[in-house]
């Protein structure tokens, strides 16, 4: 679980390099200003290579944050959410 | 690489003072994570440089197209796509795709071509550029079943195949091979339409990272080796020489030992593209001799110079190689059957670049020759490359003093029948001389690299002058040795440029140059951009010599202290066209 959110954390600190821990824990486009369309793209194409899978666009819009993804992949990867 | 890889890449702060290289991406779709790729890509191919990337508009290729001439970059890098010959090739556009409509996509498409063949022709003049054809699949337009070659798309490829023929032939171009890109991303695996839909990118990340390494190689090609080291037992032939004899080694069909003629030929070819050869052997040197000479080689006894053959460690004859042909290790490739050698020579030179020949293994082998011509690939063969080897391998007959730091004797430079040619001409631009520049450590005034739009620009202001120098003598030519560029500012030269083949050291051509110079343009002084590097030490020879071991950062030199250090010269000067 520990290495879910540490590879989830390293992908959000690839595409937003200025963020600390704790604002990535917080991060999505409410609380990041330089979150745009490309953020997102480029966040989703980085979660989908480091975890060797497939997002479906439908359920790209409700995983525009950090919690809400790390909760998505821990689903996919069969744990259980904090 | 990774894209995760190529963001932590582009996070690395370049050293600071870092010149800028600018690149224009040009296509028509979003270049999302393909320009991440390349940017990535780039810096690590150019540490010395912050490399700054932009891109154009969504979907306006040829806008975008001729917007790059207006950038100026240092290199632009073009990637089409089908769509950007006809829309209707693309899946985002719903245009018709009925049988009726092909001959008009045909049409387009031909049109578009020739847009793109007068742009490339117009932009290439200025700027650097780096091409890549369509390289998706392409869309099922054409009535036929896949397994068919449809009329449609034979004429469709026909066109870009000869756009393409023509694309690279045009001087300033590179473009990227479609062979290369189909081993290392296969074609079904590169087009990714869900992200094509979502966001207008259409790669796979995989393949969005194989095209940009590729895109990359052609904007900053890896410097080419110049050097190739071979074992000879179980490498350049079958079988070890001190056990089955020089008739028992072998390299045909009959004793499965085929690969290892086709490596002999590997090393001809390369041998006669420029590429320096020698052998690094433990045996008894006559037999090893007898064997190089057996009528049957591929590959022929006079290319290879010198033959270590010696039961010493490799690393001793890999030292004594790189001194008769005196180039560093970093250009210099070595290949060897046994893991042990390989790292036996690694750990004494460790710029060498050591790879195992796979004897047990045909396919391992064709990589590896496939490896070999990447790692001495060059985009053009030149004359100097021809001349090079000739001036080593002639060495061999004549006993000459190779090593060029050794003093020549007086008598030497007298009856050598020396002849300097000068060239103040800057067009049309040389590429010999720029790779000079590039290439050359130990006569070089301060190690500055100059990309091609960087040098173009240089050489193209009215305030520069450039010198390129070649040499012969009674031994046969050295080709163009030197490069000198600077500024002139009334009887001041200021050089920021000054580089020398390690192959025309101890004949005085550094004095003859600085000679012909104060008295070509009535100088007063030269002031040298000189920086002390690791590498230049023969520069800081030459240049103590005139100063009297101070050496100064620029330094400058006077006409009355050159005249009272200059040593005397026997060449006779050519000039060939004035700048």
């Amino acid at each position: 679980m520990a290495d879910t959110r540490a590879r989830l954390e390293r992908c959000f600190a690839g595409v937003l390099p200025a963020l600390s821990g704790a604002q990535i824990a917080q991060a999505s486009p409410a609380t990041v200003a330089a979150w745009d369309s490309v953020v997102s793209v480029t966040l989703f194409a980085l979660v989908e290579e480091e975890f060797a899978l497939e997002i479906d666009v439908l359920d790209m819009q409700g995983l525009l944050s950090f919690a809400s993804l790390l909760k998505y992949l821990q689903e996919k990867m069969g744990e259980t959410a904090a | 690489m990774k894209l995760i890889e190529a963001l932590e890449t582009l996070r690395t702060e370049p050293p600071s003072g870092a010149r800028p290289f600018r690149v224009s991406l040009v296509c028509s779709f979003t270049p999302a994570h393909l320009q991440t790729f390349l940017q990535a890509h780039l810096a690590r191919a150019l540490p010395e440089n912050r490399v700054q990337m932009t891109s154009g508009l969504y979907g306006d290729f040829w806008g975008n197209l001729a917007r790059l001439q207006q950038e100026n970059p240092d290199a632009g890098v073009l990637v089409m796509e089908w769509s950007d010959l006809d829309p209707r090739l693309g899946l985002r556009s719903l245009g018709n795709w009925s049988p009726n409509a092909l001959e008009d996509i045909l049409k387009t498409a031909r049109s578009r071509a020739e847009q793109f063949q007068e742009n490339i022709q117009r932009i290439a003049r200025t700027i650097p550029l780096a091409v890549s054809f369509p390289t998706l699949p392409l869309p099922p337009v054409s009535f036929t079943p896949q397994w068919r070659a449809s009329t449609f798309e034979q004429i469709l490829r026909n066109e870009i195949s000869a756009l393409s023929l023509q694309v690279t032939q045009t001087k300033g171009v590179a473009v990227l091979n479609a062979q290369n890109l189909d081993q290392l991303s296969p074609l079904a695996n590169r087009f990714d339409v869900k992200a094509e839909l979502n966001s207008g990118f259409p790669y796979k990340l995989p393949h969005a990272s194989a095209l940009a390494a590729l895109l990359s190689n052609l904007v900053q090609p890896p410097p080419p080796k110049k050097g190739l080291i071979t074992d000879l037992d179980d490498t350049v032939w079958s079988g070890i020489l001190g056990e089955v004899g020089v008739e028992g080694v072998n390299w045909d069909l009959e004793h499965h030992s085929h690969m290892h003629a086709v490596y002999q030929k590997m090393l001809h070819a390369l041998s006669d593209a420029g590429v320096l050869l020698a052998a690094a052997s433990k045996n008894d040197a006559n037999f090893a001799e007898e064997a190089l000479r057996r009528a049957d080689m591929i590959l022929p006894r006079s290319v290879v110079f010198p033959v270590e053959a010696n039961w010493g460690p490799k690393s001793d004859s890999i030292r004594k190689i790189l001194n008769t042909w005196n180039i560093g290790g970093d250009a210099v490739v070595f290949v060897d059957d046994s893991p042990m050698e390989l790292a036996e020579v690694k750990a004494a030179h460790p710029q060498v670049t050591c790879l195992l020949f796979p004897k047990e293994d045909p396919q391992a082998i064709s990589e590896l020759l496939h490896r070999l011509r990447d790692l001495f690939g060059k985009s053009a063969l030149s004359e100097e490359d021809a001349i090079r080897r000739d001036s080593i391998l002639k060495a061999q007959y004549q006993n000459r003093e190779i090593a060029p730091h050794g003093e020549v004797s007086e008598e030497f430079l007298k009856t050598a029948d020396a002849e300097i040619t000068l060239n103040f001409a800057k067009e049309p631009l040389d590429p010999r001389a720029l790779e000079l520049v590039n290439k050359t450590n130990q006569f070089n005034l301060n190690g500055r690299r100059y990309t091609e739009k960087e040098w173009q620009d240089f050489v193209r202001d009215a305030n520069t002058i450039l010198l390129v120098v070649s040499y012969k003598d009674k031994y046969g030519p050295l080709g163009k040795i030197a490069v000198l560029a600077g500024r002139l500012e009334e009887h001041t030269l200021v050089v920021d440029v000054w580089v020398m083949s390690c192959r025309a050291f101890s004949r005085r051509i550094e004095h003859r140059c600085l000679e012909e110079l104060f008295a070509r343009f009535d100088l007063e002084k030269v002031i040298l951009n000189f920086v002390v590097s690791p590498k230049n030490g023969p520069t800081q020879e030459f240049i103590a010599e005139i100063l009297g071991n101070k050496l100064t950062q620029p330094c400058l030199i006077s006409r009355t202290l050159f005249a009272s250090k200059r040593r005397e010269t026997f060449q006779q000067v050519l000039e060939l066209a004035n700048g």
